[in-house]
């Protein structure tokens, strides 16, 4: 019980901060010639379990265009900068209480 | 795969703005500047970005390709034939009294700084986020 959810819990958690950083890149690269959004496709990432492995960085597709080649949309980025931090915050909140019930077990009920 | 690395990103991007701030506000500090150590009217100048992959000795360990910050790639001379404008008691007017004054368009130079300045701040915010969620990754150990 412990390695199924947890391990789902941390591979998400893991994904997360893959993708702030990619965010995080977007943002840092908003005024650079010629640089184009970068993603990762969640949902496939998260289905194929593969620990340990990079997750595969696409193109984002869909955002327009600026005249010096570069299609970073701000407000995309700010959007999914606070939808990260905020899923973040929730998992990492079912991790901790996860393992919470894990030590009451080994103590033998709530500790007081 | 570390959440230390995304500071390590947008830090560069707070560097690139401020390189780009530093340039634009040396260009309207300079705008009637008619004397330069390499002769004639100042010059405009502008910051080029390119990306970079991020590393620092501590990630070697954990490098990988995920990352790209950014870095001033080059700085670039705006080559505009300058200014001319008739003063002939200036001391640097030529023969016919016209001076050379740096071609510039202020009205350019702050939207490019009001520009830079918010793309600072959305670094900022990017951090502050980050920093938000590896203190939430601490808190799982207590």
């Amino acid at each position: 019980m412990l390695d199924q959810v947890t391990g789902s819990l941390e591979r998400y958690l893991d994904l997360l901060s893959a993708r702030q950083k990619l965010v995080a890149s977007n943002i840092a690269n908003a005024d650079t010639p010629g640089y184009q959004t970068q993603d990762i496709d969640f949902q496939s990432e998260f289905a194929s379990l593969a620990k340990g492995q990079q997750p595969l960085t696409v193109m984002s597709a869909g955002l327009a265009g600026k005249p010096d080649g570069n299609n970073v949309n701000l407000d995309r980025e700010a959007r999914l900068l606070a939808e990260n931090q905020m899923r973040f915050n929730l998992v990492s909140t079912l991790l901790r209480g996860n393992l919470k019930t894990v030590q009451e077990a080994i103590q033998g009920g709530p500790s007081s | 795969m570390s959440l230390f690395s995304s500071i390590q990103v947008s830090a560069s991007g707070m560097a690139a703005q401020r390189t780009r701030a530093e340039l634009l506000v040396e260009n309207m500090a300079n705008a009637e500047t008619t004397r330069t150590p390499e002769g004639g009217p100042y010059k405009r100048k502008d910051a080029v970005f390119s990306s970079e992959t991020q590393s620092s000795p501590f990630s070697a360990l954990f490098q990988n390709e995920l990352a790209t910050g950014v870095t001033v790639a080059d700085i670039l001379q705006d080559n505009r034939p300058p200014e001319k404008r008739y003063l002939p008691g200036h001391p640097d007017a030529d023969a016919e009294g016209y001076v050379s004054f740096p071609a510039m368009n202020p009205a350019e130079d702050m939207v490019d700084l009001m520009n830079a300045t918010r793309s600072y701040q959305a670094n900022v915010a990017a951090i502050s986020s980050v920093k938000d969620m590896i203190r939430s990754s601490i808190s799982i150990m207590s």
